[in-house]
Protein backbone atom coordinates (compact mmCIF):
# COMPACT_ATOMS: atom_id res chain seq x y z
CA UNK A 1 0.00 0.00 0.00
CA UNK A 2 1.28 3.45 -0.91
CA UNK A 3 2.31 5.65 2.06
CA UNK A 4 -0.18 8.44 1.33
CA UNK A 5 -3.01 5.87 1.15
CA UNK A 6 -1.86 4.47 4.45
CA UNK A 7 -1.95 7.85 6.18
CA UNK A 8 -5.30 8.61 4.58
CA UNK A 9 -6.68 5.36 5.89
CA UNK A 10 -5.27 6.06 9.33
CA UNK A 11 -6.90 9.49 9.36
CA UNK A 12 -10.25 8.03 8.28
CA UNK A 13 -10.14 5.46 11.09
CA UNK A 14 -9.07 8.04 13.69
CA UNK A 15 -11.81 10.38 12.44
CA UNK A 16 -14.38 7.61 12.72
CA UNK A 17 -13.34 6.93 16.32
CA UNK A 18 -13.60 10.62 17.22
CA UNK A 19 -16.87 11.21 15.38
CA UNK A 20 -19.56 10.40 17.99
CA UNK A 21 -17.97 12.78 20.53
CA UNK A 22 -18.04 15.77 18.17
CA UNK A 23 -21.85 16.11 18.48
CA UNK A 24 -22.66 15.19 14.89
CA UNK A 25 -26.24 14.77 13.62
CA UNK A 26 -27.82 11.64 15.13
CA UNK A 27 -28.91 10.48 11.69
CA UNK A 28 -25.33 10.47 10.51
CA UNK A 29 -24.08 8.35 13.41
CA UNK A 30 -26.92 5.85 12.97
CA UNK A 31 -26.24 5.59 9.27
CA UNK A 32 -22.55 4.91 9.84
CA UNK A 33 -23.36 2.36 12.54
CA UNK A 34 -25.46 0.40 10.05
CA UNK A 35 -22.81 0.79 7.34
CA UNK A 36 -20.18 -0.65 9.70
CA UNK A 37 -22.52 -3.52 10.47
CA UNK A 38 -22.97 -4.27 6.79
CA UNK A 39 -19.22 -4.21 6.26
CA UNK A 40 -18.95 -6.84 9.01
CA UNK A 41 -21.68 -8.93 7.37
CA UNK A 42 -20.39 -8.69 3.80
CA UNK A 43 -16.78 -9.16 4.87
CA UNK A 44 -17.60 -12.34 6.79
CA UNK A 45 -19.71 -13.59 3.91
CA UNK A 46 -16.73 -13.34 1.58
CA UNK A 47 -14.93 -16.12 3.51
CA UNK A 48 -17.40 -18.74 2.34
CA UNK A 49 -19.15 -17.02 -0.57
CA UNK A 50 -16.25 -15.16 -2.15
CA UNK A 51 -13.18 -17.27 -1.41
CA UNK A 52 -14.73 -20.76 -1.45
CA UNK A 53 -17.48 -19.91 -3.94
CA UNK A 54 -20.27 -21.32 -1.77
CA UNK A 55 -22.94 -18.63 -2.11
CA UNK A 56 -24.71 -18.47 1.22
CA UNK A 57 -28.07 -16.75 0.82
CA UNK A 58 -28.91 -17.15 4.48
CA UNK A 59 -26.18 -15.19 6.21
CA UNK A 60 -28.64 -12.68 7.63
CA UNK A 61 -29.90 -15.45 9.89
CA UNK A 62 -26.64 -15.36 11.84
CA UNK A 63 -27.25 -11.69 12.61
CA UNK A 64 -30.68 -12.66 13.93
CA UNK A 65 -29.31 -15.53 15.98
CA UNK A 66 -26.78 -13.18 17.55
CA UNK A 67 -29.45 -10.59 18.28
CA UNK A 68 -31.82 -13.04 19.95
CA UNK A 69 -29.03 -14.74 21.89
CA UNK A 70 -28.02 -11.42 23.39
CA UNK A 71 -31.61 -10.43 24.14
CA UNK A 72 -32.25 -13.72 25.93
CA UNK A 73 -29.01 -13.54 27.91
CA UNK A 74 -29.73 -9.98 28.99
CA UNK A 75 -33.35 -10.53 29.94
CA UNK A 76 -33.00 -13.96 31.54
CA UNK A 77 -29.96 -13.39 33.63
CA UNK A 78 -30.81 -9.75 34.41
CA UNK A 79 -27.32 -8.73 33.51
CA UNK A 80 -26.12 -5.19 33.77
CA UNK A 81 -26.76 -3.54 30.40
CA UNK A 82 -23.10 -2.66 29.95
CA UNK A 83 -22.46 -6.39 29.96
CA UNK A 84 -23.80 -6.37 26.40
CA UNK A 85 -20.29 -5.57 25.25
CA UNK A 86 -19.19 -8.96 26.56
CA UNK A 87 -22.40 -10.84 25.84
CA UNK A 88 -21.97 -10.16 22.14
CA UNK A 89 -19.24 -12.81 22.22
CA UNK A 90 -21.59 -15.63 23.28
CA UNK A 91 -23.90 -14.31 20.56
CA UNK A 92 -21.12 -14.90 18.06
CA UNK A 93 -20.46 -18.33 19.55
CA UNK A 94 -24.15 -19.24 19.23
CA UNK A 95 -24.19 -18.22 15.58
CA UNK A 96 -21.01 -20.23 15.01
CA UNK A 97 -22.56 -23.33 16.63
CA UNK A 98 -25.66 -23.07 14.47
CA UNK A 99 -23.39 -22.66 11.44
CA UNK A 100 -21.58 -25.88 12.37
CA UNK A 101 -24.86 -27.80 12.61
CA UNK A 102 -26.30 -26.35 9.38
CA UNK A 103 -23.02 -26.33 7.48
CA UNK A 104 -22.12 -29.96 8.09
CA UNK A 105 -24.87 -31.33 5.83
CA UNK A 106 -25.41 -28.23 3.68
CA UNK A 107 -21.79 -27.93 2.54
CA UNK A 108 -22.05 -31.33 0.84
CA UNK A 109 -24.29 -29.62 -1.69
CA UNK A 110 -22.77 -27.49 -4.39
CA UNK A 111 -23.70 -24.52 -6.54
CA UNK A 112 -27.38 -23.56 -6.62
CA UNK A 113 -28.34 -26.29 -4.15
CA UNK A 114 -26.19 -24.82 -1.42
CA UNK A 115 -27.57 -21.35 -2.19
CA UNK A 116 -31.12 -22.69 -1.96
CA UNK A 117 -30.65 -24.59 1.27
CA UNK A 118 -29.11 -21.58 3.00
CA UNK A 119 -31.96 -19.41 1.75
CA UNK A 120 -34.44 -21.95 3.16
CA UNK A 121 -32.53 -21.92 6.43
CA UNK A 122 -32.99 -18.15 6.70
CA UNK A 123 -36.74 -18.47 5.95
CA UNK A 124 -37.19 -21.23 8.49
CA UNK A 125 -35.35 -19.25 11.17
CA UNK A 126 -37.62 -16.25 10.66
CA UNK A 127 -40.74 -18.41 10.79
CA UNK A 128 -39.55 -20.35 13.81
CA UNK A 129 -38.76 -17.24 15.83
CA UNK A 130 -42.11 -15.71 14.90
CA UNK A 131 -43.86 -18.77 16.30
CA UNK A 132 -41.87 -19.45 19.45
CA UNK A 133 -43.40 -17.78 22.48
CA UNK A 134 -40.30 -17.73 24.63
CA UNK A 135 -38.63 -15.68 21.90
CA UNK A 136 -41.45 -13.16 21.97
CA UNK A 137 -43.11 -14.65 18.88
CA UNK A 138 -44.58 -12.10 16.49
CA UNK A 139 -44.40 -9.41 19.20
CA UNK A 140 -40.64 -9.33 19.28
CA UNK A 141 -38.51 -8.72 22.36
CA UNK A 142 -37.64 -5.61 24.35
CA UNK A 143 -34.23 -5.28 25.85
CA UNK A 144 -33.67 -3.57 29.16
CA UNK A 145 -32.70 0.07 28.88
CA UNK A 146 -29.07 0.94 29.27
CA UNK A 147 -29.52 3.15 32.29
CA UNK A 148 -27.13 5.66 30.84
CA UNK A 149 -27.67 8.73 28.76
CA UNK A 150 -28.84 7.94 25.19
CA UNK A 151 -26.12 9.90 23.40
CA UNK A 152 -23.39 8.22 25.43
CA UNK A 153 -24.88 4.77 24.79
CA UNK A 154 -25.05 5.48 21.07
CA UNK A 155 -21.43 6.62 21.11
CA UNK A 156 -20.28 3.49 22.92
CA UNK A 157 -22.06 1.16 20.49
CA UNK A 158 -20.72 3.10 17.56
CA UNK A 159 -17.17 2.61 18.81
CA UNK A 160 -17.67 -1.09 19.54
CA UNK A 161 -19.14 -1.73 16.07
CA UNK A 162 -16.24 0.16 14.56
CA UNK A 163 -13.79 -2.07 16.42
CA UNK A 164 -15.70 -5.18 15.36
CA UNK A 165 -15.54 -4.00 11.76
CA UNK A 166 -11.79 -3.43 11.92
CA UNK A 167 -11.22 -6.82 13.53
CA UNK A 168 -13.35 -8.56 10.90
CA UNK A 169 -11.55 -6.84 8.05
CA UNK A 170 -8.14 -7.69 9.51
CA UNK A 171 -9.09 -11.33 10.07
CA UNK A 172 -10.41 -11.74 6.52
CA UNK A 173 -7.33 -9.97 5.17
CA UNK A 174 -5.13 -12.37 7.10
CA UNK A 175 -7.10 -15.38 5.87
CA UNK A 176 -6.82 -14.21 2.29
CA UNK A 177 -3.04 -14.51 2.21
CA UNK A 178 -2.84 -17.66 4.35
CA UNK A 179 -2.79 -21.39 3.75
CA UNK A 180 -6.45 -21.51 4.83
CA UNK A 181 -7.37 -18.86 2.24
CA UNK A 182 -5.45 -20.69 -0.48
CA UNK A 183 -7.38 -23.85 0.36
CA UNK A 184 -10.70 -22.00 0.12
CA UNK A 185 -9.80 -20.49 -3.24
CA UNK A 186 -8.68 -23.88 -4.55
CA UNK A 187 -12.10 -25.25 -3.57
CA UNK A 188 -13.74 -22.50 -5.59
CA UNK A 189 -11.56 -23.24 -8.60
CA UNK A 190 -11.99 -27.03 -8.66
CA UNK A 191 -13.03 -28.92 -5.55
CA UNK A 192 -12.08 -32.38 -6.88
CA UNK A 193 -8.61 -31.27 -7.86
CA UNK A 194 -8.22 -29.61 -4.46
CA UNK A 195 -8.92 -33.01 -2.88
CA UNK A 196 -6.23 -34.73 -4.93
CA UNK A 197 -3.85 -32.04 -3.65
CA UNK A 198 -4.58 -33.13 -0.05
CA UNK A 199 -7.00 -30.31 0.77
CA UNK A 200 -9.42 -31.70 3.36
CA UNK A 201 -12.29 -29.88 1.68
CA UNK A 202 -15.12 -30.73 4.12
CA UNK A 203 -13.12 -29.43 7.08
CA UNK A 204 -11.82 -26.35 5.31
CA UNK A 205 -15.29 -25.37 4.09
CA UNK A 206 -16.90 -25.95 7.47
CA UNK A 207 -14.24 -23.88 9.26
CA UNK A 208 -14.83 -21.03 6.84
CA UNK A 209 -18.59 -21.25 7.28
CA UNK A 210 -18.30 -21.24 11.08
CA UNK A 211 -15.91 -18.29 11.08
CA UNK A 212 -18.14 -16.44 8.62
CA UNK A 213 -21.09 -16.88 11.01
CA UNK A 214 -19.23 -15.78 14.11
CA UNK A 215 -18.76 -12.09 13.23
CA UNK A 216 -22.38 -11.58 12.06
CA UNK A 217 -23.46 -13.17 15.36
CA UNK A 218 -21.43 -10.66 17.37
CA UNK A 219 -22.75 -7.84 15.18
CA UNK A 220 -26.29 -9.08 15.85
CA UNK A 221 -25.66 -8.88 19.58
CA UNK A 222 -24.60 -5.25 19.30
CA UNK A 223 -27.40 -4.43 16.89
CA UNK A 224 -30.04 -5.86 19.24
CA UNK A 225 -29.01 -3.56 22.03
CA UNK A 226 -28.59 -0.65 19.72
CA UNK A 227 -32.20 -1.07 18.54
CA UNK A 228 -33.32 -2.02 22.09
CA UNK A 229 -36.31 -3.75 20.49
CA UNK A 230 -35.90 -6.71 18.15
CA UNK A 231 -38.47 -8.33 15.94
CA UNK A 232 -38.17 -11.29 13.53
CA UNK A 233 -38.83 -8.94 10.66
CA UNK A 234 -36.05 -6.57 11.58
CA UNK A 235 -33.22 -8.98 12.40
CA UNK A 236 -34.31 -12.14 10.52
CA UNK A 237 -35.49 -10.35 7.41
CA UNK A 238 -34.54 -12.25 4.25
CA UNK A 239 -33.72 -8.90 2.61
CA UNK A 240 -30.66 -8.66 4.87
CA UNK A 241 -29.36 -11.99 3.60
CA UNK A 242 -29.77 -10.93 0.01
CA UNK A 243 -28.30 -7.49 0.61
CA UNK A 244 -25.16 -9.09 2.09
CA UNK A 245 -24.61 -11.10 -1.09
CA UNK A 246 -25.27 -8.07 -3.28
CA UNK A 247 -22.84 -5.89 -1.34
CA UNK A 248 -20.06 -8.46 -1.36
CA UNK A 249 -20.43 -9.22 -5.06
CA UNK A 250 -20.92 -5.58 -5.95
CA UNK A 251 -17.55 -4.75 -4.43
CA UNK A 252 -15.93 -7.99 -5.52
CA UNK A 253 -15.87 -11.32 -3.69
CA UNK A 254 -12.30 -12.37 -4.39
CA UNK A 255 -10.62 -9.98 -1.96
CA UNK A 256 -11.18 -8.50 1.48
CA UNK A 257 -11.35 -5.04 -0.13
CA UNK A 258 -14.46 -5.84 -2.17
CA UNK A 259 -17.03 -6.08 0.62
CA UNK A 260 -15.79 -2.83 2.21
CA UNK A 261 -16.25 -1.01 -1.08
CA UNK A 262 -19.55 -2.80 -1.74
CA UNK A 263 -21.11 -2.27 1.69
CA UNK A 264 -20.15 1.40 1.90
CA UNK A 265 -21.06 2.34 -1.66
CA UNK A 266 -24.35 0.45 -1.76
CA UNK A 267 -25.45 1.87 1.61
CA UNK A 268 -24.64 5.40 0.50
CA UNK A 269 -26.22 4.99 -2.94
CA UNK A 270 -29.32 3.65 -1.27
CA UNK A 271 -29.46 6.58 1.15
CA UNK A 272 -28.85 9.19 -1.54
CA UNK A 273 -31.42 7.71 -3.88
CA UNK A 274 -34.05 7.61 -1.16
CA UNK A 275 -33.20 11.17 -0.11
CA UNK A 276 -33.67 12.64 -3.57
CA UNK A 277 -36.21 10.32 -5.18
CA UNK A 278 -39.42 8.64 -4.21
CA UNK A 279 -38.73 5.30 -2.53
CA UNK A 280 -40.22 3.29 -5.41
CA UNK A 281 -38.00 4.93 -8.02
CA UNK A 282 -35.02 4.58 -5.76
CA UNK A 283 -35.58 0.83 -5.60
CA UNK A 284 -35.83 0.49 -9.37
CA UNK A 285 -32.66 2.47 -10.01
CA UNK A 286 -30.88 0.50 -7.31
CA UNK A 287 -31.89 -2.72 -9.01
CA UNK A 288 -30.88 -1.52 -12.47
CA UNK A 289 -27.51 -0.39 -11.20
CA UNK A 290 -26.90 -3.85 -9.92
CA UNK A 291 -27.89 -5.57 -13.15
CA UNK A 292 -25.53 -3.34 -15.13
CA UNK A 293 -22.69 -4.08 -12.74
CA UNK A 294 -23.13 -7.84 -12.81
CA UNK A 295 -23.20 -7.72 -16.61
CA UNK A 296 -20.14 -5.55 -17.10
CA UNK A 297 -18.04 -6.09 -13.99
CA UNK A 298 -18.84 -9.62 -12.83
CA UNK A 299 -15.81 -9.61 -10.54
CA UNK A 300 -17.04 -6.51 -8.73
CA UNK A 301 -16.13 -2.84 -8.69
CA UNK A 302 -12.60 -3.51 -7.43
CA UNK A 303 -11.73 -5.49 -10.57
CA UNK A 304 -12.13 -2.22 -12.47
CA UNK A 305 -9.15 -0.79 -10.61
CA UNK A 306 -7.02 -3.91 -10.74
CA UNK A 307 -7.42 -5.10 -14.29
CA UNK A 308 -8.19 -8.71 -15.06
CA UNK A 309 -5.73 -11.33 -13.90
CA UNK A 310 -6.23 -14.23 -16.24
CA UNK A 311 -6.04 -13.43 -19.91
CA UNK A 312 -7.94 -15.62 -22.35
CA UNK A 313 -6.30 -18.78 -23.76
CA UNK B 1 2.96 -51.09 -2.42
CA UNK B 2 -0.50 -50.91 -3.99
CA UNK B 3 -2.72 -53.92 -4.15
CA UNK B 4 -6.24 -54.39 -5.47
CA UNK B 5 -8.29 -57.49 -4.81
CA UNK B 6 -11.48 -58.29 -6.74
CA UNK B 7 -12.17 -54.66 -7.62
CA UNK B 8 -15.51 -54.15 -9.31
CA UNK B 9 -17.26 -50.98 -10.40
CA UNK B 10 -20.41 -50.76 -12.52
CA UNK B 11 -22.20 -47.81 -14.03
CA UNK B 12 -25.80 -48.83 -14.65
CA UNK B 13 -25.54 -52.10 -16.56
CA UNK B 14 -21.94 -51.53 -17.61
CA UNK B 15 -19.16 -53.22 -15.70
CA UNK B 16 -16.37 -50.72 -16.10
CA UNK B 17 -14.00 -52.68 -13.86
CA UNK B 18 -14.72 -56.29 -13.15
CA UNK B 19 -13.16 -58.42 -10.34
CA UNK B 20 -9.73 -57.03 -10.99
CA UNK B 21 -6.67 -58.19 -9.05
CA UNK B 22 -3.43 -56.29 -9.45
CA UNK B 23 -0.33 -55.28 -7.58
CA UNK B 24 2.21 -52.48 -7.98
CA UNK B 25 5.52 -53.03 -6.21
CA UNK B 26 7.70 -50.28 -4.79
CA UNK B 27 10.09 -48.73 -7.30
CA UNK B 28 8.34 -50.04 -10.40
CA UNK B 29 7.01 -48.21 -13.42
CA UNK B 30 3.88 -50.10 -14.41
CA UNK B 31 1.90 -49.32 -17.54
CA UNK B 32 -1.85 -49.76 -17.84
CA UNK B 33 -3.09 -50.15 -21.38
CA UNK B 34 -6.25 -51.25 -23.11
CA UNK B 35 -8.63 -50.11 -25.83
CA UNK B 36 -10.89 -47.12 -25.25
CA UNK B 37 -13.53 -47.79 -22.64
CA UNK B 38 -11.64 -50.70 -21.13
CA UNK B 39 -11.78 -49.22 -17.62
CA UNK B 40 -8.35 -47.63 -17.22
CA UNK B 41 -9.49 -44.23 -15.99
CA UNK B 42 -12.18 -45.87 -13.87
CA UNK B 43 -9.46 -47.89 -12.15
CA UNK B 44 -7.50 -44.67 -11.47
CA UNK B 45 -10.62 -43.06 -10.07
CA UNK B 46 -11.12 -46.06 -7.79
CA UNK B 47 -7.52 -45.93 -6.55
CA UNK B 48 -7.57 -42.17 -5.94
CA UNK B 49 -10.89 -42.33 -4.12
CA UNK B 50 -13.19 -40.57 -6.58
CA UNK B 51 -15.24 -43.74 -6.98
CA UNK B 52 -16.10 -46.21 -4.29
CA UNK B 53 -15.83 -49.81 -5.57
CA UNK B 54 -19.01 -51.92 -5.63
CA UNK B 55 -16.90 -54.86 -4.48
CA UNK B 56 -13.28 -55.61 -3.73
CA UNK B 57 -10.61 -53.98 -1.61
CA UNK B 58 -7.62 -51.73 -2.08
CA UNK B 59 -4.47 -51.68 0.04
CA UNK B 60 -1.70 -49.11 0.00
CA UNK B 61 1.50 -49.84 1.92
CA UNK B 62 -0.41 -52.57 3.73
CA UNK B 63 -3.18 -50.25 4.86
CA UNK B 64 -6.73 -50.58 3.58
CA UNK B 65 -7.84 -47.53 1.58
CA UNK B 66 -11.10 -48.85 0.13
CA UNK B 67 -13.75 -46.11 0.12
CA UNK B 68 -11.51 -43.47 1.69
CA UNK B 69 -12.04 -39.90 0.41
CA UNK B 70 -9.54 -38.52 -2.15
CA UNK B 71 -7.75 -36.17 0.28
CA UNK B 72 -7.07 -39.00 2.73
CA UNK B 73 -5.65 -41.17 -0.06
CA UNK B 74 -3.57 -38.24 -1.32
CA UNK B 75 -2.21 -37.67 2.19
CA UNK B 76 -1.21 -41.31 2.43
CA UNK B 77 1.01 -40.69 -0.58
CA UNK B 78 -0.85 -41.31 -3.83
CA UNK B 79 -0.62 -38.40 -6.27
CA UNK B 80 -2.49 -38.28 -9.55
CA UNK B 81 -2.87 -36.32 -12.76
CA UNK B 82 -5.99 -35.97 -14.87
CA UNK B 83 -6.28 -37.17 -18.44
CA UNK B 84 -7.85 -33.88 -19.45
CA UNK B 85 -5.62 -31.41 -17.61
CA UNK B 86 -7.32 -29.58 -14.77
CA UNK B 87 -5.18 -26.65 -13.63
CA UNK B 88 -6.72 -24.16 -11.20
CA UNK B 89 -7.27 -21.42 -13.79
CA UNK B 90 -7.16 -18.33 -11.55
CA UNK B 91 -3.99 -19.55 -9.80
CA UNK B 92 -0.59 -18.77 -11.31
CA UNK B 93 1.69 -21.75 -11.90
CA UNK B 94 3.44 -21.19 -8.62
CA UNK B 95 0.14 -20.90 -6.77
CA UNK B 96 -1.06 -24.10 -8.42
CA UNK B 97 1.97 -25.96 -7.09
CA UNK B 98 2.14 -24.14 -3.74
CA UNK B 99 -1.36 -25.20 -2.70
CA UNK B 100 -0.21 -28.82 -3.00
CA UNK B 101 2.91 -28.08 -0.93
CA UNK B 102 0.86 -26.30 1.77
CA UNK B 103 -1.64 -29.11 2.19
CA UNK B 104 0.58 -31.99 1.15
CA UNK B 105 2.88 -34.30 3.06
CA UNK B 106 5.94 -32.10 3.32
CA UNK B 107 4.52 -30.54 6.49
CA UNK B 108 5.23 -26.99 5.32
CA UNK B 109 2.57 -24.61 6.57
CA UNK B 110 4.57 -21.45 6.11
CA UNK B 111 3.79 -19.45 2.96
CA UNK B 112 7.33 -18.39 2.20
CA UNK B 113 8.82 -21.85 2.69
CA UNK B 114 6.06 -23.33 0.55
CA UNK B 115 6.77 -20.80 -2.20
CA UNK B 116 10.43 -21.80 -2.23
CA UNK B 117 9.56 -25.48 -2.37
CA UNK B 118 7.09 -24.82 -5.20
CA UNK B 119 9.77 -22.93 -7.09
CA UNK B 120 12.13 -25.89 -6.82
CA UNK B 121 9.51 -28.24 -8.19
CA UNK B 122 8.72 -25.89 -11.07
CA UNK B 123 12.45 -25.71 -11.76
CA UNK B 124 12.68 -29.49 -12.03
CA UNK B 125 9.62 -29.48 -14.27
CA UNK B 126 11.12 -26.89 -16.59
CA UNK B 127 8.45 -24.31 -15.81
CA UNK B 128 10.48 -21.96 -13.63
CA UNK B 129 10.45 -18.99 -16.03
CA UNK B 130 6.70 -19.24 -16.46
CA UNK B 131 5.91 -19.43 -12.76
CA UNK B 132 3.95 -16.17 -12.62
CA UNK B 133 1.84 -16.95 -15.66
CA UNK B 134 -1.66 -18.41 -15.67
CA UNK B 135 -2.16 -22.00 -16.87
CA UNK B 136 -4.63 -21.10 -19.61
CA UNK B 137 -1.86 -19.18 -21.37
CA UNK B 138 0.35 -22.27 -21.64
CA UNK B 139 0.85 -24.77 -24.44
CA UNK B 140 -0.50 -28.29 -23.84
CA UNK B 141 2.98 -29.71 -23.18
CA UNK B 142 3.49 -27.22 -20.35
CA UNK B 143 0.03 -27.78 -18.94
CA UNK B 144 0.81 -31.50 -18.75
CA UNK B 145 4.05 -30.70 -16.96
CA UNK B 146 2.14 -28.50 -14.54
CA UNK B 147 -0.25 -31.37 -13.89
CA UNK B 148 2.74 -33.56 -12.95
CA UNK B 149 4.51 -30.81 -10.99
CA UNK B 150 1.41 -30.30 -8.87
CA UNK B 151 1.06 -34.00 -8.16
CA UNK B 152 4.76 -34.11 -7.19
CA UNK B 153 4.24 -31.22 -4.81
CA UNK B 154 2.17 -33.30 -2.40
CA UNK B 155 5.34 -35.42 -2.02
CA UNK B 156 3.80 -38.73 -3.11
CA UNK B 157 5.26 -42.24 -2.96
CA UNK B 158 3.08 -43.49 -5.79
CA UNK B 159 2.24 -41.36 -8.81
CA UNK B 160 -0.70 -42.15 -11.07
CA UNK B 161 -0.16 -40.66 -14.53
CA UNK B 162 -3.25 -40.59 -16.74
CA UNK B 163 -2.21 -40.25 -20.39
CA UNK B 164 0.38 -37.54 -19.87
CA UNK B 165 1.91 -38.27 -23.27
CA UNK B 166 -1.33 -38.02 -25.24
CA UNK B 167 -1.49 -35.13 -27.67
CA UNK B 168 2.26 -34.52 -27.63
CA UNK B 169 4.44 -34.70 -30.75
CA UNK B 170 7.36 -37.09 -31.23
CA UNK B 171 9.98 -34.76 -29.82
CA UNK B 172 7.84 -33.76 -26.84
CA UNK B 173 7.24 -37.44 -26.07
CA UNK B 174 10.97 -38.11 -25.98
CA UNK B 175 11.44 -35.23 -23.55
CA UNK B 176 8.50 -36.45 -21.47
CA UNK B 177 9.96 -39.95 -21.23
CA UNK B 178 13.27 -38.54 -19.98
CA UNK B 179 11.32 -36.36 -17.57
CA UNK B 180 9.44 -39.39 -16.23
CA UNK B 181 12.69 -41.21 -15.44
CA UNK B 182 14.15 -38.07 -13.94
CA UNK B 183 11.29 -37.46 -11.48
CA UNK B 184 11.15 -41.14 -10.60
CA UNK B 185 14.77 -41.05 -9.53
CA UNK B 186 14.73 -37.64 -7.91
CA UNK B 187 11.53 -38.09 -5.93
CA UNK B 188 12.01 -41.80 -5.31
CA UNK B 189 8.69 -42.70 -6.88
CA UNK B 190 6.71 -45.69 -7.92
CA UNK B 191 4.75 -44.92 -11.09
CA UNK B 192 1.52 -46.38 -12.42
CA UNK B 193 0.63 -44.94 -15.80
CA UNK B 194 -2.19 -45.15 -18.28
CA UNK B 195 -0.89 -44.63 -21.76
CA UNK B 196 -1.89 -45.02 -25.40
CA UNK B 197 1.37 -43.96 -26.96
CA UNK B 198 3.03 -47.35 -27.47
CA UNK B 199 6.50 -45.95 -27.96
CA UNK B 200 6.36 -44.23 -24.58
CA UNK B 201 5.02 -47.34 -22.88
CA UNK B 202 7.59 -49.70 -24.33
CA UNK B 203 10.43 -47.34 -23.45
CA UNK B 204 9.47 -46.62 -19.85
CA UNK B 205 7.59 -49.46 -18.22
CA UNK B 206 9.03 -52.38 -16.29
CA UNK B 207 5.74 -54.19 -16.53
CA UNK B 208 2.43 -53.76 -18.32
CA UNK B 209 -1.13 -54.63 -17.33
CA UNK B 210 -3.69 -54.91 -20.12
CA UNK B 211 -7.39 -54.26 -19.50
CA UNK B 212 -10.24 -55.20 -21.79
CA UNK B 213 -13.89 -54.67 -20.87
CA UNK B 214 -12.80 -54.00 -17.31
CA UNK B 215 -10.92 -57.29 -16.86
CA UNK B 216 -7.21 -58.04 -16.93
CA UNK B 217 -6.37 -59.99 -20.06
CA UNK B 218 -2.59 -59.92 -19.86
CA UNK B 219 0.30 -58.86 -17.67
CA UNK B 220 4.05 -58.98 -18.08
CA UNK B 221 7.13 -57.47 -19.68
CA UNK B 222 6.42 -54.96 -22.46
CA UNK B 223 7.64 -57.25 -25.27
CA UNK B 224 5.68 -60.23 -23.97
CA UNK B 225 2.49 -58.25 -23.67
CA UNK B 226 2.83 -56.75 -27.13
CA UNK B 227 2.92 -60.26 -28.65
CA UNK B 228 0.22 -61.74 -26.44
CA UNK B 229 -2.58 -63.09 -28.68
CA UNK B 230 -5.39 -61.79 -26.43
CA UNK B 231 -3.90 -58.31 -26.48
CA UNK B 232 -3.51 -58.26 -30.25
CA UNK B 233 -7.05 -59.51 -30.60
CA UNK B 234 -8.42 -56.87 -28.21
CA UNK B 235 -6.74 -54.07 -30.10
CA UNK B 236 -6.90 -55.24 -33.70
CA UNK B 237 -9.52 -57.98 -33.85
CA UNK B 238 -9.22 -61.78 -33.89
CA UNK B 239 -8.16 -61.94 -37.55
CA UNK B 240 -4.78 -60.46 -36.76
CA UNK B 241 -3.81 -63.06 -34.19
CA UNK B 242 -3.25 -65.74 -36.87
CA UNK B 243 -0.62 -63.59 -38.56
CA UNK B 244 1.71 -63.56 -35.56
Amino acid sequence: MKPYLKSLLFLAVAGAFALPWLSPPVYFVSLLFVVFMYVVLAESWVLIGGFAGYLSFGHGAFLGIGAYTTALLMNHFHLSPLYVLVSALPAGAAAACVAAVIGYPALRLRGPYFALITLCFAFVMELAVKNLDFLGGPEGLWLKAMGIEVGLARGIFFEVMLVLMLVTVLVVRRVESSRFGAGLKAIKEDEEVAQTLCVDTPRVKLSAFILSAFFPGVAGGLYAYYLSYIHPETVFNIDISILIVLMALFGGGSSYVGPIVGAISLSLVNELLSAFLKAEYARVIYGLLFVVLILYLPDGVISFFRGRKSGAG
Amino acid sequence: MLKGIGLTKSFGGLRAVSSLDFEIRAGEIVGLIGPNGSGKTTLFNLISGFYRPDAGRLFFKGKEITGKPPYVIARLGIGRTFQIVRPLPDFTLIENVRIAVLYGRSGTRDMREATERAEEILQVSGLAEKRHRYPLNLALEDRKRLEIARALAIDPDLLLLDEVFAGLNEKEIEKAVTFTFEIKRRFNLTIFMVEHVMKAIMGTCDRIIVLHHGAKIAEGLPEEVARHPDVVSAYLGKGYVARL
